[in-house]
C-alpha cells in the first residue's frame, strides 16, 4: 500500500515538477495544485467509501440474519400452536374411546348425545363410529353419512395400522375439504377393530392459522408432503392447488429457504408439524426491502454524501493553501538567492575596489611627491622661460593625483570596516537633521522637500552617523536627479514590531528596468558628466551601511514618473545582523 | 634651534626619496630607509630621530612590529603611521600601538608638516621634563 502510495507520488508529484520545466511557472503550480488534490482527493475518499460498502453488506447480513431468526422464530411458534390445536382434537377423540365402550358408541343415540357435548370443540364438524368392517355404524354430524363405507380410505388403513391418525385435506363423501382425526381400538379378546373419527373443516384449520400472528411473513399456509396446498394460500391458491415444491425440507425444526426473483426476493420458512402429515409454510416477500434497510441505505448514502463533500471542500482548501504557500515559500526562495547573489557579487567588487585603491595609492603617492618636489624646485629656482607654463602643468597633475585621491579612499571608505555604534535615536529627529543640511542647496536649485511623517514612531537603536550618510547619499541623489521645481517627499512608518522605515520618492526621470540591476554596484552611474559627475560610489556604500545597520534597501521606479527607495531599519540593533560585521559585502579593510 | 630630524622608512624607494628631499627643502633633517631592518642600524649608530615616519605595510616586516620595536628601542622617538592602505580602524590600532598620528597616502605635505612639528614638540617636551 505505503510503496503504491510512493508510486503514485512519484509519479504524480515529482514527475510533475520534472515534466512541468517547460511549463510557466503559473501552470506548474496549477499543475501542482490539481495532483495534489487528487491524491488527497483518493487518500481520504477511499477509507470513505470503504468504511461505507462494508457498513452497507455488513448491516445487510445482520438484517437478514436477524430476520431469518425472526420468520424461523415464528414458524415454529406456529407449528407449535397448530400442533396443539390438533393435540387437543386428538386428547378429546382419545378420552371418548378410552372412556366408552363400542356398544356405548355403537348406539347412535349415545353419539348424537356425546356430539352435541362436544360441539363447542372448535372445528368439529362430526362424528362417526366405524365398526371392524369398515362401516359407519353411527354418526353424528350435518351430514347422512350412517352406513357408509370405508374400508378403503387411506386414513382407515393408517389408523388402524398406527392406532390414531390425522389425515390430510381430503374432499371425501361430502365433497368439502376437510381431514380426520381417527382413533382404533381393539374389541377386549378379539382380532377387530373399531375406529371413532371427527371431523374438522379446512375452512376452520385455515381460519385458524390465519389467526396466528405472522408479522414477519405474508402468507402461511399448510402443505402436505407431496406439495398440495392444505388451507388457502394468499399467493399460491386454494386447498388442493400444487404448491412448487423442490424437494422435501428437513424434518427437524425449521428449514429456510431464499429465492431470489426478479422484482423481488422471497424468503420461506417450512415447519414439519408433528404428528401431522402436514408442512407449514411462512412467506415473506421482498423482505430485504423493509422499511428498516431503506432508512439505513438513505441514511448511509446522506452520510457518505455530506462526509464527501465536505471532505472535498476541506481538500480543495487546502490544497489551495498548500499551493500558495509553497508558491509564496519559492519566491520568497527564490528572491533570497537573487539578494545573495547580488550581496555576494558587491562583495567580490568591493574586494576588488579595495584592492585596487590600496594598489593605485602607492604609486599615486609617487608621483603626487614628484611633481610636489618639481613644485619646491620651482619655489625656489629663479626665473626662467616657461616657469609658469611649468607650474600650470604640476597643478594639473597635482589635481589629477587629487581627483585620484578622493577616488581612492572613497573606494576604501566603502570597503572599510566601520564600527557600528548603536544608541536610541528617532529616526524622524534624524530626517529632519539630514534635511536641515541640505536646505540652501535644495532653495539654490529650486526643489521642495515634503514630510510625510508618521508620528509616535518607536526609538530604534542604531548608528546615528552612518543613518546620516544613508539618507544624506539618497536624498543627494533625488537632488541631483531633479530639474528645477522637482519634489522629494520623505516619509516614515511603522513596519511590524520590529522595523521602521523611511521612504523617499522623487518625481524625476526614473531608472530604467536596465540600469536598475546595477543601482548598487560600485563605478556604476549615471551621472557620467556635468556638474554633478559621480563616483558611482555612493548607493553602493548606501547600500553596505543599510546592511551594515541591519536594514533593508529597496529601489522602485518607472520612467518618466520618478524613483523611490525604500529602506527597512530594524528597531533593536543585534551584532551579526546582516552586515553588521561588514562580513555580507565582504568590504574589509587593508 | 636644531633642525628636527625625521626618519622615512617605506618600501616604495621613489616615494621615500623624494618625500625626504621635500622634507629637507622644508628645513627638516631627514634620512630615507627603504629597508626596515636598517632602521635600527641607523638609530644605533646616528642616534634617535624625533620622528619616524614608517610604511604600516612592508615586504620585509609589519609596520606594527617596526613601530613597537621602535617604542621598545626609545619610546621617547614619535612615529607617524603613513600607508596607502586601510581606513579608521587601522589607525586606531596604530594609535594603541603607540603612534602619534596616521596620515593616508598620496600625503598632503603641509598637512604632514604640522604633524612632524606636533611629534617633535611633543617629543622634546617630554625629554625635556624627564
Amino acid at each position: 500500500m505505503i510503496y503504491l502510495l510512493k508510486k503514485l507520488f512519484k509519479y504524480l508529484v515529482m514527475d510533475t515538477f520534472e515534466a512541468a520545466r517547460p511549463f510557466t511557472v503559473g501552470k506548474r503550480y496549477k499543475h501542482f495544485r490539481r495532483t495534489l488534490l487528487l491524491i488527497m482527493t483518493v487518500i481520504t475518499m477511499t477509507p470513505l467509501v470503504v468504511a461505507a460498502t462494508l457498513s452497507y453488506y455488513q448491516y445487510q447480513v445482520l438484517l437478514e440474519k436477524e430476520f431469518k431468526n425472526h420468520i424461523r422464530w415464528n414458524a415454529e411458534s406456529a407449528g407449535r400452536t397448530i400442533s396443539a390445536f390438533i393435540e387437543e382434537l386428538r386428547s378429546v377423540i382419545g378420552f371418548i374411546a378410552d372412556e366408552y365402550s363400542h356398544e356405548d358408541l355403537a348406539d347412535q343415540e349415545f353419539l348424537s348425545s356425546l356430539f352435541s357435548r362436544l360441539k363447542h370443540k372448535r372445528g368439529l364438524v362430526d362424528l362417526g363410529y366405524i365398526d371392524p368392517r369398515g362401516i359407519q355404524q353411527t354418526y353424528a354430524g350435518p351430514y347422512e353419512f350412517r352406513g357408509k363405507g370405508y374400508r378403503n380410505m387411506v386414513w382407515l388403513k393408517e389408523s388402524i395400522a398406527r392406532r390414531s391418525t390425522v389425515s390430510e385435506v381430503f374432499m371425501g363423501y361430502r365433497k368439502m375439504p376437510h381431514f380426520v382425526i381417527a382413533l382404533t381400538k381393539k374389541r377386549p379378546g378379539l382380532e377387530e377393530y373399531w375406529v371413532l373419527r371427527a371431523s374438522i373443516d379446512a375452512e376452520t384449520l385455515g381460519q385458524f392459522i390465519g389467526t396466528i400472528d405472522t408479522e414477519a411473513s405474508d402468507d402461511i399456509f399448510l402443505i402436505n408432503h407431496a406439495g398440495e396446498l392444505q388451507t388457502s394460500s394468499r399467493y399460491f391458491g386454494k386447498v388442493g392447488d400444487t404448491f412448487p415444491l423442490e424437494s422435501l425440507p428437513y424434518k427437524s425444526g425449521v428449514t429456510l429457504k431464499v429465492e431470489k426473483g426478479d422484482s423481488f426476493t422471497s424468503l420461506k420458512a417450512f415447519a414439519y408439524i408433528e404428528g401431522t402429515p402436514w408442512i407449514l409454510v411462512l412467506v415473506k416477500r421482498g423482505y430485504i426491502h423493509e422499511r428498516v434497510w431503506s432508512s439505513f441505505k438513505m441514511e448511509l448514502i446522506g452520510i457518505v454524501f455530506i462526509s464527501a463533500v465536505l471532505a472535498f471542500i476541506v481538500i480543495l482548501r487546502t490544497a489551495n493553501i498548500l499551493g500558495s504557500r509553497i508558491r509564496e515559500a519559492d519566491e520568497k526562495r527564490e528572491a533570497m538567492l537573487s539578494e545573495v547573489e547580488h550581496t555576494s557579487k558587491l562583495a567580490s567588487i568591493g574586494r576588488l575596489a579595495a584592492g585596487v585603491a590600496h594598489e593605485i595609492n602607492n604609486p599615486l603617492a609617487i608621483i603626487s611627491e614628484k611633481a610636489g618636489l618639481m613644485h619646491d624646485f620651482l619655489e625656489i629656482s629663479g626665473d626662467f622661460q616657461y616657469k609658469d607654463n611649468f607650474y600650470g602643468q604640476i597643478g594639473g597633475i597635482l589635481d589629477a593625483v587629487n581627483r585620484c585621491k578622493v577616488i581612492t579612499h572613497r573606494l576604501l571608505g566603502f570597503a572599510r570596516r566601520m564600527d557600528v555604534t548603536p544608541e536610541f535615536i528617532l529616526l524622524n529627529e534624524v530626517v529632519r537633521e539630514v534635511l536641515s543640511f541640505l536646505d540652501k542647496e535644495s532653495l539654490y536649485r529650486g526643489i521642495k522637500f515634503e514630510l510625510e511623517l508618521q508620528e509616535n514612531l518607536p526609538k530604534i537603536q542604531s548608528d546615528k552617523g552612518q543613518l546620516q550618510q544613508i539618507l544624506l547619499n539618497i536624498i543627494n541623489n533625488a537632488i541631483d536627479a531633479l530639474e528645477r521645481g522637482g519634489r522629494v517627499v520623505i516619509a516614515s512608518c511603522s513596519y511590524g514590531e520590529a522595523f521602521v522605515g523611511v521612504r523617499i520618492s522623487d518625481n524625476g526621470p526614473g531608472i530604467s528596468e536596465e540600469n536598475m540591476k546595477y543601482i548598487f554596484e560600485p563605478f556604476f552611474t549615471t551621472k557620467t558628466h556635468g556638474e554633478h559627475k559621480g563616483t558611482g560610489l555612493g548607493l553602493s556604500i548606501t547600500y553596505g551601511l543599510v546592511k551594515k545597520l541591519g536594514g533593508k534597501i529597496s529601489v522602485e521606479s518607472t520612467l518618466g514618473v520618478g524613483s523611490t527607495f525604500n529602506i527597512m531599519l530594524p528597531i533593536e540593533f543585534k551584532v551579526g545582523l546582516d552586515g553588521e560585521d561588514g562580513s555580507d559585502t565582504g568590504f574589509v579593510g587593508g | 634651534m636644531e633642525a628636527i630630524r625625521v626618519l622615512l622608512v617605506d618600501d616604495e624607494k621613489e616615494f621615500v626619496v623624494t618625500l625626504a628631499e621635500r622634507l629637507r627643502l622644508r628645513g627638516f633633517d631627514t634620512t630615507p630607509v627603504v629597508c626596515a631592518e636598517d632602521v635600527f642600524a641607523l638609530i644605533r649608530s646616528e642616534g634617535s630621530p624625533d620622528v619616524v615616519l614608517l610604511d604600516l605595510k612592508m615586504p620585509d616586516m609589519d609596520g606594527m612590529d617596526v613601530l613597537a620595536n621602535i617604542k621598545l628601542f626609545d619610546p621617547s622617538i614619535e612615529v607617524i603611521m603613513l600607508t596607502g592602505h586601510g581606513g579608521d580602524p587601522e589607525g586606531v590600532g596604530a594609535k594603541k600601538g603607540g603612534a602619534f598620528e596616521y596620515i593616508m597616502k598620496p600625503i598632503d605635505i603641509a598637512e604632514l608638516m604640522v604633524k612632524i612639528n606636533q611629534a617633535a614638540a611633543q617629543r622634546r617636551r617630554g625629554l625635556s621634563g624627564s
